[in-house]
């Protein structure tokens, strides 16, 4: 029977001497599915995928990719797997193409295979031909990122474990790899996705568990967690003047759930602010409304719960506190 | 897995090693220009010593062939091979000086007197029986030329040892030569039904020397660096570039990426080893070719023992390295342990200077090394032209040792793996 999870973790404990870095976890991945391992440092997160990629070997528990269980056929898990560490794990002195020949061949492709296979995989990643002709020394941090990220992808591995993959990257390179990864789930591979940045979880993942001190701590979509939040998101917006009746017809919008009237010392006016689920949604209409009112719009502020807030409501500290 | 599949890893991995030093400026230099400049600077300054300019080179000879000896029964006093002998040494450009006595340091004009204060490099004592042993003047009651021996006695300076070794090796490979235009002669000059027995006589001399070792060549004091050079191959190509290769991998993570394949870790291990293998015979094939090239140095050339000795050599070499790298925390402390390790290690090998000068523990020390080993057994072929059968002995050892320590460094790489 083809299962229906490409990961699945029962159990799993790490320790190394005294300290547990995974205490007795348990979770699955979908085939297909975009899963999301939040959680700060030392949460357990490189522990986790270093196990399920067969670097480490768990102290206790099973972990099976496919039909295989790591621990049994640990070959026929590494030929399932693609893994795309945080660091930049190439050979400086290679350039693109001959690094990518050599984790190529270790993954037994040779040949023409293995050229056209390349040549894909630069067209895919956006590598300029001529650039991939220097040495990877030379490259930016965004080239770098896209050549490990294509050096995962070489043997066509049904399952990609992707640690940070845009750690360190400016924005512009952070969505040129966050759409690389969008095709990819489009490709239907099963990725799991480590991170710390709240947005990129939030964007990519289909689902997220949230970990830390080696559990997970929650698990679910990024808006089922954002829900389990008691707070609201909120448009705050700052017009040159303010009456009740204005207020009354933004009430009456759609999706608006409530709004409050304060005053605001930096503009010498009121900021109203409007309580909605969908504050994308609406922010239109909101500004459109008071607009046709003949009042100027100073400024506008959107205010969402994220997964941030999530974390913080769990655990009681940030994502990025030591 | 298929052979084909671990074959096309191994390649990679080798492959790829290999131009991480070919590529790296700091590496080549240490690897393979190191040697090279070794070489260049040895060569240039005491390649001019040896026989080819063996005026440099002063005997003192006593000669003691007029004098009178019993040859069957008869007073003989014959001395004109004896004075042929000298003057032949004389056409090679030693710097003969005539003693008439062999001496003390404390009495004047005799031969251990100047060889005492430096004036000369060795003393050579010819026989009485010289010229009439080598002119057959021995015979039976027949008349039929007995086989007798003239014992040419070579004293070398005991207080400069590596002059005392190129001084000995000079004049050894001059006697060689000496013999074999003699029997050449002599078997040419001998009545037709005696030439078998000529043939068998006609070897009349032997040499009493601390190393009764004969070669034909003229040799140079490069010739007797060069096959000691290949242990400094071993250490700082095989040793130093093996204590790095996985400290380097493991601290920059592309270890751990090829560990997530489905490489097994014996395919990583046999791809650098061929790596490993390849930087050392390249620098040796430097070193050699430089050698010939630059200074013409004047060997002998047993290629498959050579290569073979380099081989069992590189496995102890390479294995001691894979101890380090394997180890070390990381590439930093790899690179500190490798240059402690084999810094001082060079100076046991006999590269630079014979063993015989360093105290008995260091001696003892030094023999126990296979590095050593290989030295010693390189001289013997290159320098000394002996057969495979002499350096037996020390190529087991090199098989042995190299078998060994590759098994620790194997061991050391394995525990390494569960450090990822």
């Amino acid at each position: 029977m083809i299962p229906l999870n490409d990961i699945e973790v029962d159990s799993v404990t790490k320790c190394f001497e005294d300290m547990v870095a995974v205490d007795s976890l348990s979770m699955s991945v979908e085939k297909g599915e975009l899963f999301g391992l939040l959680g700060p440092n030392g949460a357990g997160k490189s522990t986790l995928t270093k196990m399920i990629s067969g670097r480490l070997n768990p102290t206790s528990g099973t972990i099976k990719v496919g039909e295989y269980s790591i621990k049994d056929d640990p070959m026929k898990v590494k030929e399932l797997l693609g893994v795309v560490p945080q660091d930049i794990v190439l050979y400086d002195y290679l350039n693109a193409k001959e690094n990518l020949s050599f984790y190529g061949r270790l993954y037994g492709l040779s040949g023409k295979n293995l050229k056209n296979r390349i040549n894909e995989l630069l067209q895919f990643t956006q590598l300029d031909e001529h650039a991939v002709k220097r040495h990877v020394s030379t490259y930016s941090g965004g080239m770098k990122r896209r050549v490990n990220i294509a050096a995962a992808l070489l043997h066509e591995p049904q399952v990609l474990l992707l640690d940070e993959p845009t750690a360190g990257l400016d924005p512009q390179n952070k969505h040129a790899l966050w759409d690389i990864i969008n095709v990819l789930k489009k490709q239907g591979k099963t990725i799991v996705l480590t991170t710390h940045m709240m947005d990129e979880a939030e964007e990519l993942c289909d689902r997220v568990a949230i970990m830390d001190h080696g559990k997970i701590i929650a698990l679910g979509s990024p808006s089922q967690l954002v829900k389990k939040v008691k707070m609201e998101n909120t448009i705050t917006v700052v017009p040159d003047k303010t009456s009740p009746s204005l207020i009354e017809q933004i009430k009456s919008l759609s999706d608006v759930k409530n709004v409050y009237s304060a005053p605001d010392e930096c503009a010498k006016s009121e900021t109203l602010k409007v309580i909605t689920d969908c504050p994308d949604d609406i922010l239109p209409d909101v500004v459109s409304t008071i607009v046709s009112t003949g009042t100027k719009v100073l400024s506008v502020q959107l205010s969402r719960v994220t997964l941030e807030d999530v974390f913080i409501m769990i655990t009681g500290r940030s994502l990025r506190e030591e | 897995m298929s052979l084909k599949r671990s074959l096309n890893q191994i390649a990679a991995i080798a492959k790829t090693d290999f131009l991480g030093v070919i590529r790296n400026k700091t590496a080549i230099f240490f690897t393979l220009l190191f040697p090279l400049f070794f070489i260049i600077i040895i060569g240039f300054t005491f390649g001019q010593s040896g026989t080819e300019s063996m005026s440099s080179i002063s005997i003192g000879v006593v000669n003691f062939d007029g004098e009178l000896v019993a040859v069957n029964a008869t007073d003989s006093f014959n001395c004109t091979i004896g004075d042929q002998f000298i003057q032949a040494m004389e056409s090679v450009n030693f710097t003969i000086h005539e003693y008439a006595e062999y001496g003390d340091k404390d009495t004047n004009a005799t031969a251990t007197y100047a060889i005492s204060r430096g004036e000369i490099d060795a003393i050579l004592v010819i026989p009485a029986n010289f010229t009439e042993t080598l002119a057959f003047h021995y015979v039976n009651d027949f008349g039929a030329p007995l086989p007798t021996k003239a014992h040419l006695e070579l004293s070398v300076d005991p207080t400069d040892t590596t002059g005392a070794l190129i001084t000995q090796q000079s004049v050894l490979g001059f006697i060689s030569g000496f013999v074999k235009h003699y029997q050449e002669i002599a078997i040419q000059q001998a009545p037709s039904d005696l030439t078998a027995y000529i043939e068998v006589l006609a070897d009349p001399l032997t040499v009493i020397t601390d190393e009764a070792d004969v070669t034909e060549n003229e040799l140079q004091w490069i010739d007797y660096m060069v096959p000691g050079t290949l242990g400094l191959v071993l250490i700082w190509s095989g040793l130093n570039h093996a204590s790095m290769t996985i400290a380097t991998e493991r601290t920059k993570g592309t270890f751990q990426r090829m560990v997530i394949a489905p490489v097994s870790p014996m395919v990583v291990l046999l791809g650098k080893l061929i790596s490993a293998l390849a930087i050392v015979y390249m620098s040796a094939f430097i070193m050699l070719l430089s050698g010939v090239l630059l200074f013409q140095v004047n060997l002998y050339w047993d290629i498959p023992l050579i290569i073979l000795a380099i081989f069992l050599g590189a496995l102890s070499a390479i294995g001691i390295g894979l101890i380090i790298s394997s180890l070390a925390k990381n590439e930093e402390a790899a690179n500190s342990i490798s240059v402690i390790i084999s810094v001082p290690l060079q100076f046991f090998i006999g590269a630079f200077f014979p063993l015989t000068m360093m105290p008995e523990a260091a001696q003892v020390f030094g023999n126990a090394l296979p590095f050593t080993k290989m030295v010693n057994a390189m001289q013997d072929v290159m320098t000394r032209n002996l057969p495979f059968d002499a350096v037996v002995p020390e190529m087991l050892y090199l098989a042995a040792s190299g078998l060994i320590l590759f098994a620790l460094g194997t061991i050391a790489y394995r525990i390494s793996l569960k450090r990822l």
